[in-house]
């Protein structure tokens, strides 16, 4: 490890000068939950680092007519504790309570869940399944990308990720997820499953969009689920159905992964939890 | 499909070295300025509250609180040796020298009262709170403080030294008794599995230990639970992952033990029965609190799923794969 300086920044504009200025010599830090033990383990060696724990633009939920906008500094226990991310967005709540420990989830932030990009990030499948935007900034301007779609066109170095934002649910829509670790804290999700499902008056499923995590090289949607549940009622046989679609897409893309046996069988259990909140609170018996 | 199982474990535990092997724990008791008395016992504390226990011990012989009295310990220097802190033996062996010791003191403690008492014998002395005192006449006394000052430059002191009995066993048939006094205990706990995901949740458990006598029920009631702690670790998470020899697991990222959140509140009981060799009846408890409970986990998921393991750890994985073994079996 190699830091020559720490930049406490003051604003989104210097970091974005400093990012400009420094490139690939620099690094943002925020929680330092994953970046920490990278520097630790010399998998990055920046000569800077630009702390942006402290800056208030990049923290805290805002909601206006259209959005909610989570800014990227915030921390896992700031959306835990917030009544917004709360009844029809409990989804996202779950997956943050279930991040890490509590001293993670004090200091880990939603932006840099994100960025890190790893496969079994808990909160993105949630914010995919949303359908979040993410906002990134370089001082050669701003762009958006949709989380399912950042994956392939990344943070890059001079970019500083602002936030992710997504539509205000309606009263029909409701988002659920679930997570297999290998134990009850601390463990790394071997699967997670998330869904954004809404129901017309007949309880069909009108809208549906669910997106995975730890099942592919990053998050991403189960478009072949999602075709077989749309316009479909939530009963027994659907769920089972749901299973097998989810199997199909997992056997193709994890064929000849030793990993891949367990996971089609366990699978079932995570799917059928998300799609069974989906269904509690569609009857309104609210499972939380 | 969630299924539930209890199961039961059970152990008994042979204390000590064992098989005829030198098991021998010594301490020395001093009179120290100001009335204090001194342990000096190579006792070595690693976590399971010996320094604690030991000084009770200490305090039961002399009549003390256990704040009078001082342990020094854990270095060589200074003290007798008392063997390791291994083989769940300090309290039985240690706490067995530190009784022989103390009660040496009391005697060096009679006689030196008597002089003082200008009394014709110790008979009928005893102690009480820090003081020498004639039984039948109260007013006839004489404290330890004023002892340790009269006695500045002839250091009160009196050592004690306990050798555990064992007998080795035949080496041609592997016949005898090579352990002594042995401690037991059970354990039942109730368990949910998840078929689907190999996930094995405790729901409940229930844990009887015998310890002769409990010196301090709230450390033996700590041992308990760190000791189904370990076991649960042992026996549900921690995988080594040997691969030609080399550690594959080799962070705590990746060697799973249980958290908190893992634990669950274990009902624990008591059993006092005690042993007429040991230092007030106790005996060790220290590793047999870890060695009923992977048998009962594995005796309930076998209860649960009528399948039986007999590979450690029950991770999620190795139990679904014994789920599609004894399928595939069933199938044939």
């Amino acid at each position: 490890m190699d830091i020559k300086k720490v930049y406490n920044s003051k604003s989104v504009e210097e970091v974005i000068d400093i990012l400009g200025e420094y490139g690939e010599k620099a690094k943002v830090i925020a929680g330092g939950t994953d970046i920490v033990i990278a520097l630790n383990n010399n998998a990055i060696e920046p000569e800077l680092l630009i702390d942006i724990s402290k800056l208030e633009e990049l923290k805290g939920i805002k909601v206006d007519k259209e959005f909610i906008t989570i800014g990227s500094a915030t921390t896992f226990t700031e959306i835990v504790e917030s009544e917004i991310i709360d009844n029809n967005l409990y989804g996202l709540h779950k997956a943050c309570k279930m991040v890490g420990s509590p001293q993670i989830r004090n200091k880990g932030t939603i932006g840099g869940n994100i960025a890190n990009g790893s496969p079994a990030a808990d909160s993105v499948p949630p914010l995919i399944a949303l359908g979040g935007i993410v906002t990134l900034k370089s001082i050669e301007g701003t762009r958006e990308v949709l989380l399912e779609d950042y994956y392939y066109n990344p943070i890059k170095e001079k970019e500083l990720l602002l936030n992710i934002k997504f539509e205000r649910p309606k009263d029909n829509q409701i988002l659920t997820f679930a997570k297999l670790g290998l134990r009850k804290a601390l463990a790394i999700s071997r699967l997670t499953l998330s869904s954004f499902i809404e129901f017309d008056d007949n309880n069909t499923i009108s809208f549906i969009r669910v997106a995975s995590g730890a099942l592919a090289k990053f998050p991403m949607r189960e478009k072949e689920l999602e075709d077989y549940l749309l316009g479909k009622i939530l009963e027994k046989e659907i769920i089972e159905g749901a299973i097998e679609a989810l199997r199909n897409s997992m056997d193709e893309r994890l064929k000849g992964r030793s990993t891949l046996p367990y996971k089609r069988i366990a699978i079932s259990t995570i799917l059928r939890e998300i799609l069974e909140e989906a269904l509690a609170f569609e009857e309104g018996v609210k499972a939380w | 499909m969630k299924k539930r199982g209890i199961g039961v474990g059970v152990s008994f535990y042979g204390t000590g070295y064992g098989n005829g092997f030198p098991d021998i724990s010594r301490a020395i008791v001093r009179l120290l300025p100001g009335g204090r008395v001194g342990i000096y016992c190579g006792v070595t504390e690693v976590g399971q509250g010996a320094k604690t226990a030991m000084i009770q011990i200490g305090a039961e012989t002399l009549g003390l609180t256990e704040k009078d009295i001082d342990l020094i310990h854990e270095d060589t220097s200074l003290m007798p040796d008392s063997g390791t802190a291994a083989a769940t033996r300090q309290t039985y062996n240690t706490g067995n020298a530190i009784k022989v010791a103390c009660e040496n003191m009391r005697k060096e403690l009679f006689e030196k009262a008597k002089i003082e008492l200008e009394l014709n014998s110790t008979a009928g002395l005893v102690l009480e709170n820090g003081e020498v005192v004639l039984s039948f006449f109260p007013q006839k006394r004489i404290s330890f403080k004023r002892l340790s000052e009269i006695y500045k430059d002839e250091i009160i002191e009196a050592g004690g030294e306990f050798v555990a009995q064992t007998t080795t066993m035949d080496p041609e048939t592997g016949q005898g008794a090579p352990y002594w006094p042995y401690t037991f205990n059970a354990c039942a706990v109730e368990v949910e599995v998840d078929t689907n995901t190999g996930i094995v949740d405790l729901l409940r458990a229930v844990f009887a230990q015998d310890a002769g006598r409990a010196v301090n029920p709230h450390l033996l009631e700590g041992q308990m639970d760190g000791g189904f702690a370990m076991a649960l670790g042992y026996a549900l998470f921690e995988d080594l992952k040997l691969e030609n020899g080399a550690m594959k697991n080799n962070k705590f990222s990746k060697y799973l033990i249980p958290t908190a959140m893992d634990m669950i509140d274990v009902e624990k009981i008591i059993i006092e029965d005690p042993e007429n060799t040991a230092p007030y009846g106790a005996k060790g408890i220290g590793e047999p609190v870890m060695i009923p409970i992977a048998p009962a986990i594995l005796n309930a998921i076998y209860n649960a799923i009528g399948i039986r393991i007999t590979e450690l750890p029950v991770t999620p994985e190795n139990l679904m794969k014994a789920i599609r073994e004894a399928e595939a079996n069933k199938q044939n």
